[in-house]
């Protein structure tokens, strides 16, 4: 059984006096464990995708299930890291990490041991009282990464969360996930517009195109983990991305 | 005249600037500070005592301050004077009334406020209303506040609340409203209930404009005291202030203005801190 199931799913938006198709007839399977990449243009409705399987809208048409359930409203099994880390401005790194804990009415205990061990794992330690506004794009990610991990979620769904850093701070982030998902093995949507990013995370990658929305091709990853940014240099990575950079331009 | 070289400038400008700053600039910035209302205390009282305006109607900041000091501490022994001492207590009067009336703003204004801003349904069912309401000033529901709760406390109360209501209420519905749309999806995959999602994050979100509908509404809740102590209640600055225009003591009329706009200056320092402290996550950047 997949983890997460997409059937024959249409998403149209009324705007403007007329009807906008997001997405057209997707089908898309996620295993259990895996690291599935969406990757495509921006307009493609890969965003409109990841929030269906969130629960945060709901499909025109079709199904989409996690683990078998139908998506109906948005749940702690599916975490949500999104693009603009989405912390509570009032609240401390700290508070910010335990908040769904605390939302859900967790006992302390429960919860702070593995509290403790994220704010290591994503090199938070000692930030813990500063606010969301003393940080930067990159530390303000790491706590939403860690937030969305405490909440033991069944599957991981990333809503282009590198987009907005800089090279450098990026190519960070993407070994600091790689680590993370060596660690903790969750299955995980990740939505990108960058084909290295796509084929140095995922095991398979969705490329889809745009207007409307369509799912264009399915790319298994075969490199080998655990990964690390060395592969960026590696052939099999190049001609992986090769391969991919020509799909996509064959689509336009 | 022979022009400076750049070696010439460099030599003498920083000393110049380190020698000159920290003596120079404290007190020159204390006197453009001062310079305005010291010249019109000046005149004023110059006036008076040149004779320019007639001391009836305008008495001098020096008879002020001596009308003052008998209104705040004067007792019996001083002669005959209505106000003797009274001070203290008309600013109790009136500092109590606006606690009261402001207190009872807030507790129905910002709950309001925030239902406003969040449910659509609440805004349907309760923005029309206060906004038909709205435009009618609070000095316009004197003689309807004084027909339902006569010559008492309750109809300053009621007008202090009233006004003070507005200001809190618009603010409140309007931080609600803005609420960023991230963090209330970040809510609700962690699956917060309503209640929660109020309380933790749209009340929160909401809490800077709530401070500056707090602002407002409290310099309204100044003006509503007076205003009801003038007419509808006998005691207060607001009182004072037009019953001492009836017995021609201006003195006490100037020193009762200061006064009121030192009560209202003094709380809203208190509301400006309260607002820093709720806040103060704002002010790390």
């Amino acid at each position: 059984m997949s983890a997460i199931a997409l059937r024959q799913v249409d998403k149209i938006y009324e705007g403007g006096g007329r009807l906008v198709t997001a997405l057209d007839h997707i089908d898309l399977d996620v295993a259990q464990g895996t690291f599935a990449a969406i990757l495509g243009p921006s307009g493609c409705g890969k965003s409109t995708l990841l929030n269906l399987v969130a629960g945060f809208e709901a499909p025109s048409a079709g199904a989409v299930t996690v683990f078998g359930q139908t998506v109906r409203k948005p749940g702690p099994q599916r975490a949500v890291v999104f693009q603009e880390a989405a912390l509570f401005p009032w609240l401390s790194v700290w508070d910010n990490l335990v908040f769904p804990a605390t939302i859900a009415g967790t006992p302390k205990a429960e919860y702070e041991d593995l509290a403790r061990e994220l704010i290591i794992t994503v090199g938070l330690a000692g930030f813990e009282k500063h606010w969301p506004d003393q940080l930067s794009g990159g530390m303000r990610q790491r706590v939403g990464l860690a937030r969305a991990l405490l909440m033991r979620p069944q599957v991981l769904l990333m809503d282009e969360p590198f987009g907005a850093l800089d090279a450098q701070t990026r190519l960070q982030m993407q070994e600091l996930l790689l680590s993370v998902w060596e660690r903790y093995r969750k299955t995980i949507v990740f939505i990108t517009h960058d084909i290295d990013e796509a084929v140095l995370l995922a095991d398979t990658v969705h490329v889809m195109s745009a207007r409307p929305g369509r799912m264009q091709a399915r790319i298994d990853i075969d490199l080998p983990r655990p990964r690390s940014i060395d592969l960026l240099m590696q052939d099999r990575f190049n001609a992986l991305r090769r391969e991919i950079f020509s799909l996509i331009r064959g689509a336009h | 005249m022979s022009e400076l070289t750049a070696s010439e400038i460099a030599a003498v400008s920083p000393r110049s600037a380190v020698l000159r700053l920290p003596s120079v600039r404290p007190a020159l910035l204390l006197l453009q500070t001062l310079a305005v209302p010291l010249a019109i205390l000046l005149i004023w009282e110059l006036s008076g005592r040149l004779g320019w305006i007639a001391r009836g109607i305008l008495p001098s900041p020096s008879a002020v301050a001596q009308g003052w000091w008998q209104w705040a501490f004067g007792h019996d022994a001083m002669g005959l004077n209505a106000y003797s001492g009274t001070w203290l207590a008309n600013v109790a009067f009136s500092t109590k009334r606006v606690s009261q009336g402001y207190g009872l703003a807030i507790l129905v204004g910002v709950p309001l406020g925030v239902l406003i801003g969040w449910s659509p349904v609440v805004a349907r069912l309760v923005d029309p209303t206060v906004q038909a309401l709205r435009p009618v000033p609070i000095t316009a529901w004197l003689p309807f506040s004084i027909a339902i709760f006569g010559i008492s406390a309750f109809g300053a109360i009621f007008l202090i609340a009233l006004g003070a209501f507005y200001p809190i209420v618009v603010n409140s519905a309007h931080g609600a409203r803005d609420v960023n749309r991230n963090l209330v999806r970040a809510a609700s995959m962690m699956g917060a209930s309503p209640i929660q999602m109020l309380l933790r994050v749209v009340l929160p979100s909401a809490l800077p404009s709530i401070c500056t509908g707090l602002r407002i509404g409290l310099g309204i809740a100044w003006t509503a005291v007076i205003v009801a102590e003038m007419i509808a209640v006998k005691s207060g600055l607001g009182y004072v202030l037009w019953d001492a225009y009836y017995i021609g003591r201006m003195d006490v009329v100037i020193a009762d203005m200061v006064s009121i706009g030192l009560v209202g200056f003094l709380s809203d320092q208190l509301i400006l801190l309260l607002a820093a402290r709720l806040l103060r996550w704002k002010q790390q950047r």
